[in-house]
């Protein structure tokens, strides 16, 4: 049993991470094939994947109400829409769910007057709270604050219009600040990034990190 | 000092107006497109005298969150690529950004009298993002078999010669996560070195300035502001132009919050100095 | 009642108010599209209402919003991938080529018996693979357009002149930056001071970062202000 739940999946990741990377570096046909087969197996499992989370989200909401935990009102209105989404997806605007995705309809309605007014109004609001965590937080207590509050107001002035109406500068300043110092910061950033993504894929073929194997008994 | 805990909700009201008053008052502010978004202008002029009437790819890697931001920029955009007189192939790489690329396309198209099908195709949603662009590097049509009626590639005009990433003459991605920086350059420019650009909103844009200097990518539209100079420069002020007059407002008085709220801090600082020295 | 209540029921006068004078001077038309418009624009004042103060009626549309998403999530992964790739072409299909869809249903089907605990361990194989092939791809492509091509354009021949003063700047910052990142040695000395460098290329960027990002919610607050002031009540120019 040991060998179907934990070596046969260290086999797996391992046979198919080392697959993956001599494919790149093998330029013959079937080589690339493997590679276009992979990868589409990799995406239609991938479709699956969303069911683990949405299946999550509506064990969420249910639990709350069924042991009418605070606050359980919430999740009948989740779930709510939910179904009344899902009835409109099903509909299909009259030709079912078997016909390609209509482009009409009460489903598509719903996506521009619900969830595109919800969903830009909710990243929206922190416009608000951004301008006022400025004023009451945002203090040159120190050099490096200091520089970070100069290259932030270079940055808002220059980015804009007015900047450059007060003065040409602005812009040439917010520029040379983006392509030059904030440059060289975030690709040493990016760098350090890589080297760490790379180490932490080679820890997963050769099975020293397994923490995407949690879930089930041993 | 009392003035440093003032209610935030005095500060909304600020903004709010800040906003508002600029939008409802018409007066212009000149802008000045600066050096990436000229860089992706001048990329898709060049392609477009190489390869007159070649076909590109625009990949809609953004939601519905930021849709004040790339609608406008997409707008932009395929209105450029039209006019040069592209064929334009969509796909999304997210999955709340299909209808919104749906109504920016149809919309422009109508407006420049193009026809689905035949001068653009909309190929919808695929979940699995690198493995998409794995896919679409060796076929498109293995990719996304069906455009987003269910029609076979094979059958649209616009498609049906088009297999590797190669293909395109040039590839767009409009970004609202990291889909330029850790999906397209490493899963398909890096291997492909098809020419590519990328619009983004501006949270990500500073990330971005690395890959415009090593010519991973050949320019790059920044937020609002971004899509505003491309507006400037195609000719055709639109959305994005409107909004620069409350962007410019509302900066201006961030910024003096910035300022006043530091006056008070340093004040504070030296009048309770005095008070235990 | 209190003075919450008060204004929660003058807020709902106040809209209703006003929809019925955009409808009836015809600003708003009175179908789908019309009441579509009237729709986001309630959503989009119940949300900013949580800049007073959180309340039920932010909570509410909070909630509504979760569960439509999710939903339309669902609707899409269905009809762009499992009905038209796996329905359409694996079962109702004609030809050996669909059999190839086989192998990855199977995973993606093991991959749902996370859900099941008796028999979750056989989405370890699915997890396996997805997991194991990413790491495969990540390698060779990251190696390549990460660290070879960022690190050549730092290394580029300078030149007596501004460009030249640049690429000296971005040398200097990105292994100053990487100096800071590297903890295995203790910064002090020379490596403490080139450690200090790098800290205030960071700040440069981060501040740089913030600008751009109170540029980025503005402009999304821009957008939902002209739907607000355009699309719903019409007073923009």
């Amino acid at each position: 049993m040991l060998f179907l739940t934990r070596t046969l999946p260290l086999v797996i990741a391992f046979s198919c991470g080392v697959l993956a990377i001599a494919i790149y570096y093998v330029p013959h046909s079937a080589a690339q094939g493997m590679e276009e087969k992979l990868t589409l197996w990799l995406r239609i499992v991938a479709a699956f994947a969303y069911f683990l989370g949405l299946y999550s989200l509506l064990n969420l909401h249910w639990n709350r109400i069924r042991q009418h935990q605070a606050g359980w009102g919430y999740s009948v209105v989740a779930a709510v829409g939910f179904g009344l989404m899902f009835f409109f997806a099903v509909i299909n605007d009259g030709d079912g769910p078997f016909a390609p995705q209509a482009k009409q309809g009460a489903y598509q309605w719903m996506f521009d007057n619900v969830q595109v007014a919800c969903a830009s109004t909710m990243f929206s609001l922190l416009a608000f709270f951004i301008s006022s965590a400025a004023y009451r937080t945002f203090r040159a207590r120190s050099p490096e604050a200091t520089i970070l509050l100069v290259a932030a107001v270079v940055v808002m002035l220059g980015r804009v219009p007015i900047g450059a109406y007060i003065s040409d500068l602005i812009p040439e300043a917010m520029l040379w600040l983006l392509s030059v110092p904030n440059l060289a910061a975030k690709r040493g950033i990016l760098l350090g990034v890589s080297l760490g993504a790379i180490g932490t894929a080679l820890r997963i073929i050769f099975g020293i990190e397994r923490s995407y194997l949690g879930g089930g008994e041993e | 000092m009392k003035a440093l805990d003032i209610d935030r909700r005095i500060i909304f009201i600020f903004v709010f107006l800040g906003v508002a008053i600029p939008l409802m008052v018409d007066f212009t502010l000149p802008i000045k497109p600066t050096p990436p978004v000229i860089a992706a202008y001048d990329a898709f002029e060049k392609v477009a005298a190489e390869k007159p009437g070649s076909t590109i790819l625009l990949s809609f890697s953004y939601g519905a969150s930021t849709a004040p931001e790339m609608q406008p920029m997409a707008r932009a955009v395929l209105r450029h690529c039209f006019r040069l007189g592209f064929k334009v192939v969509a796909i999304c790489l997210w999955p709340d950004g299909v209808g919104l690329a749906e109504s920016v396309l149809a919309e422009v198209a109508e407006e420049m009298g193009k026809k689905e099908d035949v001068d653009y195709a909309f190929l919808g949603y695929k979940p699995g993002t690198i493995a998409v662009i794995l896919n679409m590097g060796q076929d498109l049509h293995t990719a996304f078999p069906v455009d987003s009626k269910g029609v076979s590639l094979a059958q649209l005009p616009v498609t049906k010669n088009i297999h590797p990433l190669t293909d395109f003459s040039f590839v767009f991605d409009f970004a609202a996560g990291d889909s330029i920086e850790f999906w397209w350059i490493p899963y398909g420019q890096e291997k492909y070195r098809f020419p590519f650009a990328g619009g983004c909103t501006a949270v990500m844009a500073p990330d971005l300035f690395p890959f415009l200097q090593s010519g991973q990518m050949l320019g790059m539209l920044g937020g609002l502001a971004g899509a505003a100079e491309y507006e400037t420069l195609i000719g055709h002020p639109g959305q994005a132009t409107e909004g620069m007059r409350p962007q410019s407002v509302t900066h201006l008085i961030i910024i003096a919050f910035i300022i006043l709220g530091n006056g008070m801090y340093f004040l504070s600082r030296r009048s309770s100095g005095q008070a235990t020295g | 009642m209190t003075r919450d209540s008060y204004l929660f029921i003058g807020f709902l006068l106040l809209f209703a108010a006003v929809n019925a004078a955009l409808l009836a001077t015809g600003a708003i038309a009175a179908d789908w599209t019309g009441f579509g418009v009237i729709l986001a624009a309630g959503l989009t004042l119940s949300l900013y209402s949580f800049l007073y103060k959180d309340n039920p009626l932010y909570k509410f549309v909070e909630h509504l919003f979760v569960g439509v998403a999710a939903a339309y999530v669902l609707g899409l992964v269905w009809y762009n991938t499992l009905l038209a790739e796996i329905v359409n072409s694996l079962i109702l299909g004609e030809g050996k080529d669909r059999w190839s869809l086989l192998m990855p249903s199977l995973l993606g089907a093991l991959m749902l018996t996370r859900l099941v605990p008796r028999i979750a361990w056989l989405s370890r194989i699915a997890f396996a693979f997805v997991v194991g092939l990413g790491a495969g791809l990540t390698i060779p492509r990251y190696i390549s357009s990460f660290i070879l091509a960022q690190m050549e354009p730092s290394l580029r021949p300078i030149t007596w002149s501004i460009e030249g003063l640049n690429l000296v700047i971005i040398l200097v910052g990105v292994v100053a930056v990487m100096v800071y990142f590297f903890f295995s040695v203790e910064h002090t000395g020379v490596v403490g001071g080139v450690s200090k460098v790098g800290i205030w290329f960071l700040m440069i960027s981060f501040g740089a970062s913030f600008g751009y990002t109170v540029m980025a919610r503005l402009s999304l607050l821009i957008g939902r202000t002209q739907f607000l002031l355009d699309d719903w009540l019409h007073v923009m120019k």
